[in-house]
């Protein structure tokens, strides 16, 4: 059965710390790119920082990380995408991006309700040496052309090989972890097998306090999110395009 | 047959649309996007096998425990340690990049004197001449470790002395140090017990402590309206700590010995403890006034902080009224309160900013770049990482991150005593000399670090207590000292990253007596220079958290 990768973040356990934003930086070899402002970063999961607009005691904040939400139906990157660059693959419901097919249109990050897609302005560069510590398995990507999270796919590729290299057909899920579930310190990014009824995942996201952003798009985005608080789960539903609160974090 | 205009251009459009039709112009256009993603000046991954090392991070006291996956002799990602007994895979944001440290712009790699290009036969012979001419001051960031040692003996026999500048968490505690003559780097807080944690402005969600020790208790909590461990945070504005918190007390921080008085008054008065302090001198209208907060506000305070026992009170600085109110929680030796880790009863002597008739000074590289002493003494300092010339006369190239052999003793906030050896898993760059080798170099007499770390990994097998957590692998495993039949397999798995805990002690051996309530002058000793726990140098990954997004703000000075 073709597997259905997402995620459930915790907005309640989320504390903003940033660490998915270094851990996923690290392992997909992005650069860093001191010169860029938050509109042109290269941030493949972007920690934003939201409030309810009280003041005082009654404020109340959260933290929302914002990463590519892998839409399963009707992804609108796919959609206009000139070059086929962009698919959705059917094996694990990954919207994957290749750069080699890559022209550096943009109208994938236009056609993004998410704003989780992100040019890549300059050429990716490190201090002489650091070369050294980047990951072998991901390859650096030239500047000219979108980026955004992949499920750290190469996580699944190392997966596959290892199971095969075991005489096995499918992969230990404890082989393959993002990078931002496995570095956020307060468990609040679960990830796991959505089309898999016992995956603790695919349960969690099922839950009455579980939602996903602009669902009302019906592009079933494969990224749900949960929180005990009504005015997060409703801002998740705002149909402003900027709600009073909401900082670019 | 003549050739006409309309022939040519008729033969142009058939053989470009057939061109089409020929796997050769798609072939050329694959190949050259790929091309152009290969430039000569776009980095290559080294390419080669990955193998996963378990160790412990060396970058502040916390050691947490790390998973480093190297390929070629280089550390290629890091991870926390889920499986290390108190971390429990938490590493600080910055920890993920901590394996580009290494090749940081601001890497130190020669020795330096007063700016300018110099060796480390000529800074031994300027310290020789130090050592000849006055005591020498030892400054440790980082005590407790086998280098720490090294310069407690050299300091010994030498005339010396040696120093320790403190973590805030520790300062905290210079209180309890007072009052039961336990030091303050033996003491330790058992979150995991707590039912009720106030803080007075200690940033717990936001880099205090070991990190993933706190936010893993709170994210068990998180969100329920009734949650099993609850965190009160007395603060004067936002912040992500009282932000998440379960109950946010807007305050002035400048009013929090005022306020632990007014709390300690009506906890007493009203009967809501069983009275284990004297009663404090503010009165409840008093504190009021200071805090802002109305009487009504402040009893009910009162009254939640006694609901949830046990109740445990964290100062984000050293305050003997914050620390007054734990004696009156009862919150000193006990489950869930302050208590003991270890055994050690000498104190340190602070680091201040005045080092007084000191010749030299010496600075170890786990000491932060912010402390910088008042002296005119000939400042040597160790560090890896150059962060500019006004603060030392001698700048000395240290170990980068995982570059040396050394062991990484309790954290400072950790309720279990705990021992980790960290191996060096990558190749130092030549001129690269830590301050025990340096000192080792100079007194031959001297015990090396790997023989010291030798000796207390011996210790360890002879006191036969504890348990020896195994890391490697998914699956860990919990095996006693005693399990063990010869030291060498002890070491051989300490040497994997292996990590020693002993056991949680409430065995009372902790006792404050507080014959008076400290007076409020008491409070300004929170002036002390302090060295907050976190990695010595932004790796320039920092820039997604400050340049790339407005997560944080962007911190001043030092830049990656």
């Amino acid at each position: 059965m073709n597997a259905r990768y997402g995620m459930v973040i915790d907005i309640d356990r989320c504390i903003g710390c940033g660490s998915c934003m270094i851990a996923c930086s690290a392992e997909n070899n992005v650069p860093s790119l001191p010169q860029a402002t938050p509109r042109t970063g290269l941030t493949p999961i972007l920690v934003r920082h939201v409030s309810n607009g009280s003041d005082g005691t009654a404020r109340r904040e959260v933290f929302f990380p914002i990463l590519c939400m892998h839409c399963e139906h009707d992804t609108p990157c796919v959609h206009v995408c000139p070059q086929q660059a962009v698919e959705v693959d059917k094996a694990t419901g990954i919207v994957m991006q290749m750069p080699q097919r890559c022209l550096g249109c943009r109208y994938c990050m236009t056609a993004c309700p998410y704003h989780a897609r992100y040019f890549n302005w300059w050429d990716p560069a490190w201090p002489a040496g650091m070369e050294k510590s980047l990951n072998p398995g991901v390859a650096v990507r030239m500047r000219g052309m979108v980026e955004k999270c992949n499920l750290c796919h190469a996580r699944l590729h190392s997966a596959k090989e290892k199971a095969a290299a075991d005489g096995k057909r499918e992969i230990d899920p404890r082989d393959y972890i993002p990078a931002c579930v496995e570095a956020c310190p307060t468990g609040a990014i679960q990830f796991g097998n959505l089309a898999d009824r016992e995956d603790p995942v695919s349960q969690s996201a099922q839950s009455p306090e579980a939602f996903r952003l602009l669902a009302r798009l019906g592009t079933e985005p494969k990224i749900y999110y949960k929180s005990k608080e009504a005015w997060v789960r409703e801002l998740a539903e705002s149909k402003s395009s900027q709600p009073a609160g909401v900082s670019h974090g | 047959m003549k050739l006409t205009r309309r022939d040519l251009l008729a033969w142009t459009a058939g053989a470009t649309a057939g061109a089409l039709l020929t796997p050769v112009p798609w072939k050329i256009l694959g190949d050259a996007s790929i091309w152009t993603q290969n430039w000569p000046w776009i980095p290559q991954p080294a390419r080669g096998p990955v193998e996963v090392q378990q160790s412990n991070c060396t970058l502040c006291p916390n050691g947490c425990g790390m998973r480093v996956r190297m390929a070629v002799g280089w550390a290629v990602g890091v991870s926390g340690s889920k499986n290390h007994p108190v971390t429990h895979g938490g590493l600080c944001p910055l920890g993920f990049a901590a394996h580009q440290l290494n090749w940081h712009p601001q890497r130190l790699r020669t020795v330096r004197h007063e700016n300018a290009a110099s060796s480390w036969s000529a800074a031994q012979t300027a310290f020789e001449k130090a050592c000849s001419e006055g005591p020498v001051v030892f400054i440790d960031g980082y005590p407790e470790r086998a280098a720490s040692e090294v310069m407690q003996s050299f300091a010994k026999k030498h005339n010396g002395s040696y120093r320790v500048l403190p973590t805030p968490e520790v300062q905290a505690l210079a209180a309890y140090e007072t009052w039961s003559g336990v030091p303050a780097h033996s003491l330790g807080y058992d979150l995991e017990n707590a039912q009720t944690i106030v803080s007075f402005g200690a940033p717990l969600l936001e880099g205090w402590g070991i990190p993933g020790r706190f936010t893993r208790l709170w994210a068990e909590s998180a969100g329920v309206a009734d949650p099993p461990v609850r965190l009160i945070q007395i603060e004067p504005s936002s912040s992500r700590t009282s932000a998440r918190a379960w109950r946010w007390i807007k305050a002035p921080s400048d009013a929090n010995g005022a306020l632990a008085a007014g709390l300690a008054r009506v906890l007493i008065e009203e009967r809501l403890v069983a009275a284990n302090g004297p009663l404090p001198a503010t009165s409840l209208e008093e504190t009021a006034t200071r805090t802002g907060l109305s009487t009504d506000a402040i009893r009910d305070l009162a009254h939640t902080i006694a609901a949830k026992q046990p109740a445990l009170v964290i100062a984000n600085a050293q305050d003997p009224n914050i620390a007054a109110l734990n004696v009156v929680l009862g919150a000193i030796g006990t489950h869930g309160g302050i208590i003991r880790r270890s055994k050690a009863d000498k104190p340190y002597v602070r680091a201040g900013d005045l080092v007084g008739s000191a010749r030299a000074v010496v600075i170890d590289a786990s000491v932060p770049w912010a402390f910088v002493p008042e002296t005119g003494a000939e400042v040597f300092r160790f560090a890896a990482w150059n962060d500019g010339f006004k603060k030392a006369n001698w700048l000395l190239p240290a170990p980068g991150f995982l570059e040396e052999l050394t062991d990484v003793p309790s954290a400072p906030t950790s309720a279990v005593e705990t021992y980790a050896v960290a191996t060096p898993l990558m190749k130092a760059p030549p001129e690269i000399q830590s301050l025990p080798q340096f000192l080792v170099g100079i007194d031959s007499e001297l015990p090396p670090v790997g023989k010291l770390i030798e000796e207390r990994c011996d210790e360890l097998f002879r006191r036969h207590e504890g348990d020896l957590h195994t890391l490697a692998g998914k699956e860990a495993t919990v095996a006693p000292v005693s399990f063990f039949d010869s030291v060498q397999k002890l070491k051989e798995q300490l040497w994997k990253g292996a990590v020693w805990t002993g056991a949680l002690s409430h065995s009372n051996s902790l006792r404050c007596s507080l014959k008076e309530w400290p007076s409020s002058d008491a409070a300004q000793l929170a002036a002390e220079p302090s060295s907050r726990c976190g990695i010595p140098i932004s790796p320039p990954l920092a820039s997604k958290l400050h340049e790339e997004s407005a997560l944080f703000e962007t911190p001043t000075g030092r830049q990656a």
